[in-house]
């Protein structure tokens, strides 16, 4: 029985607006949209450039950018840690058990699944789309801008699917962000909390929030496919 | 009167293959030009090397007081020669906007835009196609907008690569048309083609490419 008053207790908070849950909802969204926000334009422009350059080197930065999709969460708060801490090269930043430094490591997260999106897109555009720009006058920077707005919805895809897996990362913000209530304390670190102090009712709240965010993203997913197909 | 461009040497190879050898070729004022040729001779790369959009081993080229070469080919002559694929590539939005583009690039004022781009669908006769998005035309209405979108910018030279092929009767005769059309006065047109209609068209000059070297 306890699951079902613990199921009823959660939606009671909910519905209630308890302040502390919100909070973290609120510090979970900030620091996921911000870490987006950062990492956005410079996957897009890595993912671009490989896509449309040849180099030395270009299958291997392919094979290492699949390679980081699976790169556990832990590990990059682990590495995160080691430079932040007061004895890292970057301890003298004071960033470590802060907000920022969980936006720095839900950027580095996001950065591979940005990119490889863009990439995988870019790569299989039409090779007539950058024909036809650089045709009708357009320069570099123009032409570039024009191949990825004809593959937006795919690199949409991407943003979306990386905020699927900064929002629910609990690895890294833990490690950098020390889980301050209040502070750092985000949905996946509070869950984990609350679940081994016996508090389920916060941490089904909480996972039905992360739930909620995750049903988004999905929809928004199958509009964007909806979208891509050929009218 | 100079000829509009003059080229004294193209050359391509493929993979140790020559492909491409031409030389003295000069486009006048008001030419229209059908190249012909066998599947796999060239025609596809000579003119996207014209275009700028393929490079060649060796080019001496001048257009307009502008030289390429194979290392250099000048944004001024983008802006000149305009090239459209067999199978134009339209952007996935408004026929209107896919005419706008190359007007906006090079800064044309919002009204003469608006103007420009009203008479190059009355020229092309899509008017009614307006609400359409690309994905949905036919082959022949694809490669109208796309004439429609390389006349508004008013190019000294228009290549055309293939523009009847796996059209029906009607969209051929429409195709040919507003080719004719717009090889007048101070531009040319060079269209690469099989097509036995185009080929024998009155007052257009016959270029034959063979084991790379054209027969002007």
């Amino acid at each position: 029985m306890y699951l079902l008053d613990a199921t009823q207790q959660a939606f009671l908070r909910l519905a209630g607006g308890d302040r502390e849950l919100w909070t973290i909802v609120w510090v979970s969204l900030r620091v996921s949209l911000l870490a987006l926000a950062l990492a956005t334009p410079f996957a897009i422009a890595t993912g671009f450039w490989i896509a449309s350059h040849r180099f030395a080197g270009r299958r291997f930065a392919i094979v290492a950018l699949q390679g980081l999709l699976s790169f556990p969460t832990v590990v990059v708060g682990l590495i995160l840690y080691l430079l932040l801490s007061r004895s890292g090269p970057l301890g003298p930043w004071h960033l470590l058990f802060t907000q920022d430094a969980m936006i720095i490591g839900q950027a580095v997260i996001a950065f591979p699944v940005l990119a490889a999106f863009t990439l995988a897109a870019v790569a299989g555009a039409d090779p007539r789309l950058r024909e036809t720009a650089v045709s009708l006058g357009a320069g570099p920077l123009r032409s570039a801008l024009t191949s990825l707005y004809e593959v937006r919805f795919a690199v949409i895809a991407g943003v979306l699917n990386g905020f699927g897996r900064v929002i629910s990362e609990v690895g890294c913000s833990m490690m950098v962000g020390g889980n301050i209530a209040g502070l750092t304390r985000n949905i996946p670190t509070a869950i984990a909390l609350e679940t081994s102090k016996g508090d389920f009712a916060q941490g089904i709240a909480l996972g039905t929030v992360l739930m909620f965010f995750a049903f988004v993203v999905v929809a928004l997913l199958a509009v964007i496919q909806e979208e891509r197909k050929p009218q | 009167m100079s000829p509009i461009v003059s080229i004294s040497r193209a050359v391509k190879s493929y993979g140790g293959r020559g492909l491409l050898d031409v030389g003295a070729l000069e486009l006048g004022r008001g030419d229209l030009i059908v190249l012909s040729g066998d599947n796999g001779s060239g025609k596809t790369t000579f003119l996207k090397i014209v275009a700028g959009l393929e490079h060649a081993d060796v080019l001496h080229m001048r257009c307009n007081g502008f030289e390429a070469d194979r290392r250099r080919y000048p944004r001024e002559l983008r802006r000149q020669i305009v090239y459209v694929h067999q199978h134009p590539y339209l952007f996935n939005t408004s026929i209107a906007a896919n005419i706008h583009y190359g007007l906006k690039l090079r800064d044309v004022d919002e009204r003469e835009r608006e103007r420009r781009v009203r008479d190059a669908i009355g020229w092309a006769g899509v008017e009614h196609l307006q609400s359409v998005l690309p994905a949905k035309l036919s082959g022949g209405e694809k490669q109208r907008v796309a004439l429609a979108r390389a006349k508004v910018l008013e190019p000294r030279v228009l290549l055309v690569d293939e523009p009847t092929a796996s059209l029906d009767a009607q969209a051929r005769a429409q195709v040919i048309e507003l080719l004719q059309r717009t090889a007048t006065g101070d531009n040319c047109v060079v269209v690469a083609c099989h097509d036995k209609e185009l080929l024998e068209l009155p007052g257009a000059k016959r270029w034959h490419l063979d084991r790379g070297r054209i027969d002007a």
